[in-house]
């Protein structure tokens, strides 16, 4: 038993070894999924606030038009662009959803008439397909105009209505983002790096070679598990660090919990790899049986976006992807602060998974 | 001389095609058995189901008396295989190539009295990737006799090699038998197989169509009444490169 851990021992230590004098395998554990990181987290970095972005065409030279023109560009709800002066130009950028609604102030806006005080009628252009947010929009101008009248024209106001914040944390875009792209790296780890290191160690000799010793395939799983692991703590490690300095992410669960669920998602998804990477000849037959299986589930996890906007049948049915108890678990302990008892349907899947995938990657594998 | 390794009616049939047609001999503990053949003579075959990493179709083979078929894990431990053409996992240095495969046996070792053994010690930091081809064999060699195997097998070992790599190796070869270990090889060479082999099994399309000493089979063709239809030279031209380049390893 002794020598049998030796051996796993041995084999895991000089495999993480082989890892870090790799620039290339270090680039595409560490750094991509960093990259990814920049480019989700830049996206996703918002309050999440509801804005418009407009173009406002004004043709009037009264003050009150200019005053609504000046409000309107300091407040938050729209996002003037300046450089559209005519119609003509925001129906163009409407087309190509560069805008949302253009707002057109006719020359009689805000002119004094017969009555003795300021009126006029604005316009909101938009085209079909924005026609919610133009309806938004609409009511929210309708409510600003309500307070200008209001000036002007007394009147009682018998039924109103007030926000009220919850004063509960809710979570950002971002916190999704991290949970997702963890998922992500561990699939990246995972899946892409054995695909691609079994074939080609085939091909050289290396498992036939490894298979004249007494080496039992068990040992040699174990092996790379272990240094799988190390790397993919690391890797996530960096992401996690990076997030909390440049995406202010708010870690509020336990980091023991956080690197114990770690540790048994890269288990699970490194099994995938093993299994695919361990049966497959060659590249030919490992590339497209493993984009097959890991690109539908990237998307269905909710690793780029959330599952509550997919349809309810297909967040039931994606729920039992072994990447979605991944990406659940970590966003609950990570952003949610839950603890080990609150994720055990999480856990308790990933089990299962477990059971069934290295059952077949045993089954399957091939040393040429 | 006893017999360490025995193969009775050995058969590999692959989609109707016969590789290996039900052939038998045994291999004495202590020499250097070759089996000769052109391409495609089932060579390969033959070793890799006595190693154990083929399966065997119909007949036996027995290492030190363990059934091969039956235990295949008992004979890895005594068994060395050095392969066709060895490749290792690049940025591995050569020391922890052989602490690799010794921990693959369970065992704990130190790399450097066995890279002192053929000629690599001073490379025990270098990663495998910048060795020649001849110094790859050597790594390979000393990666297929960390255990102290009782039988070690090499195919076609100096395919590729220049005629000094060459002649290192034959030298290597020698120094192996001379610590008791049994060698059975395969070679394209029969000037190599005259020089190393005690015994040589001469195989064509699946049989072995010849088995002996290298001497005597010399002495049977020439009872057989053959001539040389050139009169023989004292020296080959391989001779006048080696006298010219001299004998000492250029990697």
């Amino acid at each position: 038993m002794q020598k049998s851990l030796y051996t796993v021992w041995t084999f895991a230590r000089l495999n993480a070894k082989r890892f870090f004098r790799d620039r290339l395998a270090i680039f595409f554990t560490v750094i991509f999924p960093l990259i990814f990181l920049f480019i989700f987290g830049a996206i996703n970095r918002g309050s999440g606030a509801v804005s418009f972005n407009v173009a406002i065409i004004n043709q009037s030279q009264t003050t009150v038009a200019q005053e609504f023109v000046a409000q309107a560009e300091a407040g938050k709800i729209l996002k003037v662009t300046n450089s559209v002066t005519t119609l003509d130009e925001a129906k163009e950028k409407m087309k190509r959803s560069e805008l949302d609604a253009a707002i057109v102030l006719p020359a009689d806006f805000g002119e004094i008439k017969n009555d003795q005080y300021p009126s006029g009628q604005l316009t909101v252009y938009y085209s079909p397909n924005n026609e919610q947010s133009a309806q938004a929009l609409t009511s929210i101008l309708q409510e600003q105009f309500n307070q200008m009248n209001a000036k002007y024209v007394s009147t009682d106001v018998p039924f109103t209505v007030t926000a009220q914040s919850t004063q509960q944390e809710s979570l950002s875009r971002f916190d999704y983002t991290f949970a997702g792209l963890v998922g992500f790296a561990i699939i990246g780890l995972g899946v892409f790096g054995p695909v691609n290191v079994f074939p080609e160690l085939k091909k050289q000799g290396i498992l036939r070679r490894l298979h004249t010793t007494p080496l039992r395939v068990w040992q040699y799983f174990v092996a790379n598990v272990m240094s799988q692991s190390v790397i993919g703590i690391l890797s996530i490690a960096i992401m996690f660090v990076t997030s909390v300095i440049v995406f202010d992410l708010h870690m509020k669960g336990s980091y023991i919990t956080f690197v114990l669920f770690t540790l048994l998602s890269i288990f699970v998804i490194y099994g995938i790899g093993l299994a695919i990477g361990g049966w497959a000849k060659n590249e030919r037959q490992a590339a497209p049986l493993s984009n097959l299986i890991t690109f539908p589930m990237i998307f269905l996890a909710g690793t780029f976006f959330p599952r509550f906007l997919m349809p309810e049948w297909l967040q039931k049915v994606s729920e039992y992807l072994p990447l979605t108890p991944v990406i659940d678990g970590i966003r609950l302990i990570v952003t949610e602060g839950k603890g080990f008892i609150d994720i055990l349907p999480q856990v308790g899947l990933l089990a299962i998974w477990a059971v069934v995938i290295y059952f077949i990657a045993f089954r399957v594998f091939r040393w040429e | 001389m006893s017999v360490i390794v025995k193969v009775k009616d050995l058969t590999k049939t692959y989609d109707d095609k016969t590789v290996v047609n039900g052939i038998s001999f045994d291999v004495k503990k202590g020499e250097v058995f070759g089996i000769l053949g052109p391409n495609g003579a089932g060579k390969t075959t033959t070793l890799e189901m006595i190693e154990a990493i083929r399966p065997i179709d119909s007949g036996s083979a027995h290492i030190n008396g363990i059934d091969v078929a039956k235990q295949p894990q008992a004979v890895r431990y005594i068994i060395g295989v050095q392969p066709q053409s060895p490749a290792f996992q690049d940025k591995s240095k050569l020391k922890e190539i052989l602490t690799m495969f010794a921990a693959a046996y369970g065992e704990k070792i130190d790399p450097k009295d066995l890279l002192q053994s053929v000629d690599l010690l001073e490379k025990a930091d270098t990663y495998v990737e910048n060795l020649s081809g001849g110094q790859r064999q050597r790594l390979s060699i000393a990666a297929s006799l960390v255990h102290n195997p009782k039988v070690f097998f090499m195919d076609e070992p100096t395919t590729g090699l220049d005629p000094q790599a060459r002649r290192n190796l034959w030298d290597l070869v020698k120094s192996i038998q001379a610590k008791g270990i049994t060698v059975i090889l395969t070679t394209h060479y029969l000037e190599e197989a005259e020089v190393l082999c005690d015994r040589v099994a001469i195989m064509d399309e699946g049989n072995i169509i010849a088995l002996d000493t290298p001497k005597n089979l010399i002495k049977q063709l020439l009872a057989r009444g053959f001539k040389k239809k050139h009169h023989v030279e004292q020296a080959s031209l391989e001779d006048v490169f080696i006298d010219l380049t001299g004998k000492h390893l250029r990697d």
